[in-house]
């Protein structure tokens, strides 16, 4: 089983990460949460395999900002950066924390990506 | 030949008529030469001399005065020059601003189109194994976020017009108490909490539709973003109707207040973070109450709250 945080500030958002992966029982989402403050604390409590990550955030610090503090405490854990800024795919890229960028617009390549991440690969 | 040659010359053909006039006989012999010959004078030489003087000096003036001329130039070029490095700078700040707001308008544009695209693709996707709950919430979502960029679209429409100069006024005179009863009667919020204090004299003059949209604007402000009881007054100033809008709660933090009337001006706080605004509505607000000869700005309202202030023509003011 691996955990999943979901790192988001837009509710509708949320619901939609939630919804994607309750599509593979071998994910099990662990917290929903709007910053990145937050988002560290549940990191280093969950031990998490997956974390969806927004880049606009609720608080002061944004995706890219917090994602190498976020590998810090969860080393484990796979970092996406869900966003609907494509102007962030080369940063991303060259930021060694984050392990997969996609843009908002492709939603039903989230589920994909972070099955291949994993090494889970597809549900079969 | 300069003038001062010409004026030697002149006095060297002086100077030999007078020597032919009255030749110095002693003179000539001591010096051993001989009657007819046609020398200059000490005086003619002191006289071409003096001329060629007064050439020189005349030169240094008109010298002095083209140089005080390019030099006059070079002040003007030198103006100029600065006059096109601000105008530049303008421009820079100007390309930047625009950066700025394409950058936030395509990201706010991205957001709900992000969900409509996932959720309508989870739809189509995923429709079998969907249960009617989640399908009716997809749908609502999709519902919502529709509004949410429809009205977006509408927002920077408006503001392109207003600011491109293509929109126009109709203005007319418009009884504010009644305006705003009918913004109250069409709007969402809760408007028991609401009281009106605006003589039924006091008319504007203003386009219908401009007066609506700022009267809203003012109004769900107050109750998105403040707290009750909002208050909603108005008085007469000089030739302008002056309207306030006061609400109970938090206030404008006093460093946002200069970017309030921005584009995309959202501060940040629970009470915003939890609205879904364009974060254009104030700045198109404060463009359609100055496209009517009008101004918008904001008070803290002592000790706590907002107060939102328009000023609009008095209709009894003749109008241009």
């Amino acid at each position: 089983m691996r955990v999943l945080v979901v790192v988001e500030d837009d509710p509708d958002v949320q619901f939609l990460i939630e919804t994607v992966f309750s599509e593979d029982d071998r994910f099990s989402v662990a917290v929903l949460t709007a910053s990145a403050e937050n988002a560290l604390e549940v990191a280093r409590t969950t031990e998490p395999g997956v974390i969806v990550l927004d880049h606009g955030l609720a608080g002061p610090l944004t995706g890219l900002e917090v994602a190498p503090r976020l590998k810090e405490v969860a080393p484990n854990a796979k970092i996406i950066l869900f966003t609907a800024h494509e102007e962030l795919r080369y940063s991303a890229a060259d930021e060694p924390a984050i392990d997969g960028f996609l843009l908002k617009t492709d939603i039903t390549q989230l589920l994909p990506l972070a099955q291949r991440l994993t090494g889970l690969g597809p549900r079969t | 030949m300069t003038s001062a040659e010409t004026q030697v010359a002149q006095g060297q053909g002086q100077g030999s008529v007078e020597a032919k006039a009255a030749p110095p006989t002693d003179a000539i012999l001591a010096n051993g030469l001989e009657v007819g010959d046609e020398r200059p004078t000490e005086a003619d030489n002191q006289r071409a001399l003096m001329n060629i003087l007064e050439d020189i000096d005349s030169d240094r003036i008109r010298l002095e005065a083209t140089q005080s001329a390019i030099l006059n130039i070079l002040d003007d070029f030198d103006a100029e020059r600065r006059k096109v490095e601000e105008a530049n700078l303008d421009l820079q700040a100007v390309n930047e601003a625009m950066r700025g707001f394409i950058a936030v308008a395509a990201h706010d544009l991205r957001s709900p189109l992000a969900s409509i695209v996932g959720f309508s693709a989870l739809l189509k996707e995923s429709w079998e194994t969907l249960t009617d709950e989640n399908r009716l919430k997809f749908v609502a979502t999709i519902d919502r976020q529709s509004q949410n960029l429809s009205r977006l679209v509408n927002d920077l429409l408006t503001l392109s017009s207003v600011e491109g100069g293509s929109m126009n006024t109709r203005p007319e005179a418009i009884v504010l108490e009644e305006a705003v009863l009918r913004c109250l009667d069409l709007g969402a919020g809760d408007t028991v909490n609401v009281s009106l204090s605006c003589s039924p004299d006091l008319v504007v003059w203003v386009d219908p539709d401009h007066l609506g949209r700022i009267l809203d604007n003012f109004i769900q402000n107050a109750f998105n973003y403040g707290a009750p009881p909002v208050q909603i007054t108005a008085e007469r100033r000089g030739g302008m109707v002056e309207m306030r809008v006061l609400d109970h709660g938090l206030g404008v933090p006093p460093e946002f207040v200069p970017r309030l009337f921005g584009k995309f001006a959202r501060a940040t706080s629970p009470k915003t973070a939890a609205q879904k605004g364009t974060g254009l509505g104030l700045s198109i607000a404060r463009a359609l109450a100055e496209l009517n000869g009008g101004e918008t700005f904001y008070e803290p309202n002592v000790p706590n709250g907002s107060c939102f202030v328009v000023r609009l023509p008095s209709a009894d003011v003749p109008q241009p």
